[in-house]
């Protein structure tokens, strides 16, 4: 779905900073539908949250010692996550409602 | 470009990451080495697609598209360099040349003149023929400017000129120079202010003073700023300098140099200093006010103020002041300009086709990236950059080219056409050079897009190589037709130019020697004038060497003639309005000297001043139009009175009799100009009362017939006019020969510029038809091959190709032999040359046969390749 993948990072870097594979894995463990066409579909999405100015990025040494490159959130990210996943929220709320009477009936 | 590129070299690296670190993940999940990187690089997927992405991400992909045709399309130019070269070559010649005529015509007819609102400045002037001493065909009595002046509302200011050549001495000696008579208030009608000094002002009207322009200031004043005060000499008379012109200010009708003005002071009987009556009449109209109300006005003044029926009836004009200075120059230039188009045209289809030509070549190329999801319009994209490119550089190649061209004709030219010392390339001209240049490319690359369209995209894409386009021979033959009509122009121009060195002048030039001779004082009383001149001719006459000798008002090629032009009665023919013909006063020795032909009757004899009766000698022209079917032996001449015209408006009253009949000959100094009728009158016997004697102390020009070498015979002729005559100024002394190599030369400019569009054409429908032959010749390489193979011999298979040649230079010529008769057509208008000149050779077959020569050339290497195939 469109935004989902977005929504996903930036949720995912709401935990800290994190280079892509660990983004892609955190991701990956989260929904398997999102990354179907494989972690480089992840990469596409960092620029363009890097171009909105959501993310930051700066280099810095992987866990097991690679050159790597950080993903971070900005305030604005932070913002929009928040903005989003209160969206989400509301959206999925207003599904529940909408699903709940079928529920209802077949009980 | 360089930012881009560095982004993606990182996302590179960061994707190489994420993929050891998955990489090392699978090893330590206990996968081995090589299967652990495949999976790693199988659960990331497309990484190029991903870069790809990223990169649509950043955005200006279509300035980095572009910079990256650009590129590409400098390799793969730099990888043809023979092709290049040739592209490049073409539209250099194409672009300059167009350019080279923009910044001629935008700096001569487009660009203002540089004078406060030059758009207010007319000329008026009157198209009917002149009559007596005029200082042009144009001129208007000073009585009629006069009138003008004061009783029209229209004008601003009216003013007159006289430009004549006089010797003017100044404390470095003589020398002669142009000298301008202006009448009160010229410099403010033109709106011009002194540099130094002040200038003529309405009050300085009788006072001798003079204004001198900035050359002259220089030359002959040393520029000093004492100069102002002193006095120079002309005519006996000391004028003393108030003022300096700034420097690039060029009167009407001259291109500048060492001027001298002077103030017209009229005597009683209105003529001023120099026997003028009339003179060039310059206005500067109130603002607001139309051309057609201003000339309106000034009829109807003049109907009213007219002093001589006449002048009544003379009919007024007004044009801008602008056509005044360069009107004659518009037709030439103009169609040079379209010439230049014409061939930037020519190059446009060569471009074209040497562009259809590579593009075949490029098939397989254009194949795969369409193949690979290059669109037609990104295909298309990369085709215009890369000729655009081209054509770019062949503008600025171009541009330099006419910045050479420009240069020399300001050179060559700057002192013979009005305005061509402004001669510059002004940036609006480079901007549309630009253009042009963008256009030409994007025109170029129509053919070669369509070509690659039919080829990539639909059914044939498959099998199409050895299929034929049309469009390369279309071309070819456009441009042949193309050239057709600009050879015949340039072979028109060349033409006339030959004929001219060739006409018929009517006299014999060889070992014709001319002298001029000035009074210093024009105020000089006529009679001695023509004592002290007769005396000199009989003393030339007398000189070793020299075979005969005589005066004439007017000698072909002078620049010192006097044209009488006068209303004639002929005895036995009713008067018609028009019947005028000029009158030319020689001496006795006139026939023997000039080399003219006499066709009937005799020439001038010693004896006939004695006689009573006036004799005259007239040319085929008076015949033709006076005695049509008479003979014309013994028939009376009359100048013809007007009602109303009194004895003093008359030159003579005495009857003339026609003694002989002599051939036309070539008056003035136009080598084009039509015969007019021509009367020829003894000096000797002009009846003393006569205002006419007042000719003799303007000038007496001298013909000197020799066969010793002309600096000998210049030589002995100075030595006697300084021995004898003191008080004459020369003003000019030179071989017949060379005068009317100078006048050719005068029109030497719009013939060479016309003659190199041609060559330029004829050398570009040349590699026009070489190329697309060499094209054509590789597309049906199999073909040849096949026939060669199948026993055709090599002459055969080169015939096929000749005879492709052929089908295309006749394609070409069928639209093109008629169409050549346009610039004829135009030329007769602009009055380029008379109509005498117009038989146009039949130079195109010829030219062609050039391109046959070019034609065999590639077949018979494909022939050869062929058989080798």
């Amino acid at each position: 779905m469109q935004g989902t993948l977005d929504l996903l990072i930036l949720q995912t870097l709401a935990a800290g900073r994190a280079h892509g594979h660990a983004i892609a894995c955190s991701i990956e463990r989260r929904s398997d539908e999102v990354l179907q066409v494989g972690h480089g579909s992840l990469y596409p999405a960092l620029q363009r949250l890097l171009k909105l100015g959501l993310i930051a990025a700066e280099d810095g040494i992987s866990e097991n010692n690679r050159k790597a490159r950080f993903y971070g959130l900005t305030a604005k990210g932070r913002k929009k996550l928040l903005a989003e996943a209160s969206k989400w929220q509301r959206f999925s709320e207003a599904m529940a409602r909408i699903l709940a009477p079928v529920v209802e009936e077949s009980s | 470009m360089f930012v881009w590129q560095n982004r993606r070299k990182q996302l590179l690296q960061e994707i190489e990451t994420h993929l050891e670190i998955e990489t090392q993940r699978n090893i330590e999940a206990g996968m081995p080495p090589e299967q652990a990187r495949r999976t790693a690089k199988k659960k990331f997927g497309n990484a190029l697609l991903a870069v790809e992405q990223s990169r649509r991400v950043w955005g200006g992909l279509w300035l980095e598209n572009l910079l990256r045709d650009v590129r590409y399309a400098a390799r793969s130019l730099g990888a043809v360099p023979g092709y290049t070269t040739t592209l490049v070559c073409t539209l250099m010649l194409g672009l300059g040349c167009v350019t080279a005529m923009l910044a001629i015509v935008q700096s001569v007819l487009l660009r203002p003149v540089d004078l406060p609102h030059p758009e207010r400045l007319v000329q008026i002037y009157t198209e009917d023929a002149p009559q007596g001493f005029s200082a042009g065909p144009h001129a208007l009595s000073y009585e009629t400017i006069d009138a003008l002046r004061r009783n029209t509302n229209s004008f601003a200011g009216v003013s007159g000129y006289n430009l004549m050549m006089r010797p003017v001495e100044t404390a470095d000696g003589a020398r002669v120079g142009p000298l301008m008579e202006v009448m009160p208030g010229f410099f403010q009608t033109l709106g011009v202010s002194p540099k130094l000094g002040h200038l003529i002002s309405p009050e300085d009207a009788r006072i001798p003073v003079a204004v001198v322009s900035d050359e002259f200031w220089r030359d002959r004043l040393h520029g000093s700023p004492k100069a102002l005060g002193k006095a120079i000499t002309i005519s006996g008379k000391l004028w003393t300098v108030i003022g300096v012109l700034p420097r690039g200010f060029h009167p009407p009708q001259t291109t500048g140099g060492p001027i001298v003005y002077l103030p017209v002071s009229l005597d009683r009987s209105g003529q001023d200093e120099f026997q003028n009556e009339s003179a060039a009449v310059i206005g500067r109209l109130k603002s607001g006010i139309s051309m057609q109300q201003a000339l309106a006005d000034s009829q109807s003044v003049l109907a009213h103020a007219g002093r001589t029926d006449a002048e009544k009836h003379r009919h007024l004009v007004m044009r801008s002041y602008s056509d005044l200075v360069t009107g004659d120059m518009r037709m030439p230039l103009g169609a040079l300009l379209g010439a230049a188009f014409v061939l930037l045209l020519i190059a446009c289809a060569n471009a074209a086709n040497l562009q259809i030509g590579r593009t075949a070549s490029r098939m397989p190329e254009m194949r795969i990236r369409s193949a690979l999801g290059a669109g037609f319009p990104r295909l298309m994209q990369q085709l215009v950059i890369e000729n655009i490119l081209v054509s770019l550089l062949g503008a600025a190649l171009g541009c330099g080219l006419s910045y050479a061209a420009v240069a020399v004709v300001r050179h060559a030219y700057a002192n013979k056409y009005p305005r061509f010392d402004e001669l510059s390339i002004h940036p609006l001209v480079l901007a549309a050079a630009g253009i042009l240049a963008v256009g030409v490319g994007v025109v170029a690359s129509v053919a070669p897009a369509l070509s690659i369209r039919l080829h990539t995209i639909g059914r044939f894409a498959a099998r199409t190589a050895t299929r034929r386009s049309r469009l390369p021979g279309l071309l070819v033959a456009a441009q042949v037709a193309l050239t057709c009509v600009l050879l015949a122009t340039s072979g028109l121009f060349v033409r006339t130019l030959r004929s001219l060195e060739t006409v018929k002048l009517g006299f014999d030039p060889q070992g014709v020697t001319t002298l001029v001779l000035m009074p210093e004082n024009q105020q000089q009383d006529p009679q001695l004038s023509r004592e002290i001149e007769t005396r000199l001719l009989h003393r030339f006459e007398n000189l070793p060497g020299i075979q005969s000798v005589t005066m004439q008002t007017e000698i072909p090629f002078s620049d010192y003639n006097v044209a009488l032009y006068g209303t004639t009665d002929v005895a036995g023919r009713p008067y018609h309005q028009g019947d005028s013909a000029y009158y030319s006063f020689v001496s006795t020795n006139f026939i023997k000297t000039s080399g003219i032909h006499l066709l009937g009757g005799r020439g001038f004899q010693p004896g006939d001043e004695a006689s009573g009766a006036i004799v005259a000698l007239v040319n085929e022209a008076f015949v033709k139009k006076f005695l049509g079917g008479r003979n014309p032996l013994g028939v009376s001449l009359g100048f013809h009175t007007d009602p109303g015209d009194t004895a003093a408006d008359l030159p003579f009253r005495q009857p003339m009799t026609v003694a002989g009949v002599v051939q036309n000959e070539l008056q003035g100094g136009d080598l084009g100009a039509p015969y007019e009728p021509m009367v020829y009158l003894d000096y000797l016997q002009l009846p003393k009362s006569s205002f006419l004697s007042a000719v003799f102390s303007m000038s007496a020009q001298y013909a000197a017939r020799s066969a010793l070498p002309p600096a000998t015979v210049a030589a002995e002729l100075r030595a006697v006019v300084k021995e004898q005559a003191p008080t004459m100024v020369e003003m000019s002394l030179a071989p017949m020969k060379e005068r009317i190599a100078q006048s050719l030369s005068q029109r030497r400019l719009a013939l060479r510029l016309a003659a190199g569009f041609g060559m330029v054409a004829l050398i570009l429908s040349a590699v026009g038809i070489y190329g697309v032959l060499a094209y054509s010749v590789a597309l049906r390489r199999r073909e040849i091959g096949i026939r060669m193979a199948l026993g055709s011999s090599r002459e055969r298979a080169a015939g096929l190709v000749i005879g492709q040649a052929g089908t295309m230079v006749l394609l070409g010529l069928v639209p093109g032999l008629p169409g050549r008769g346009l610039p004829v057509m135009q030329c007769d208008r602009s009055c380029m040359e008379s109509r005498r000149w117009m038989r146009l050779p039949l130079l195109l077959p010829a030219a062609y046969c050039c391109l046959y020569v070019v034609s065999p050339r590639p077949s018979q290497r494909y022939v050869r390749l062929g058989s080798t195939h």
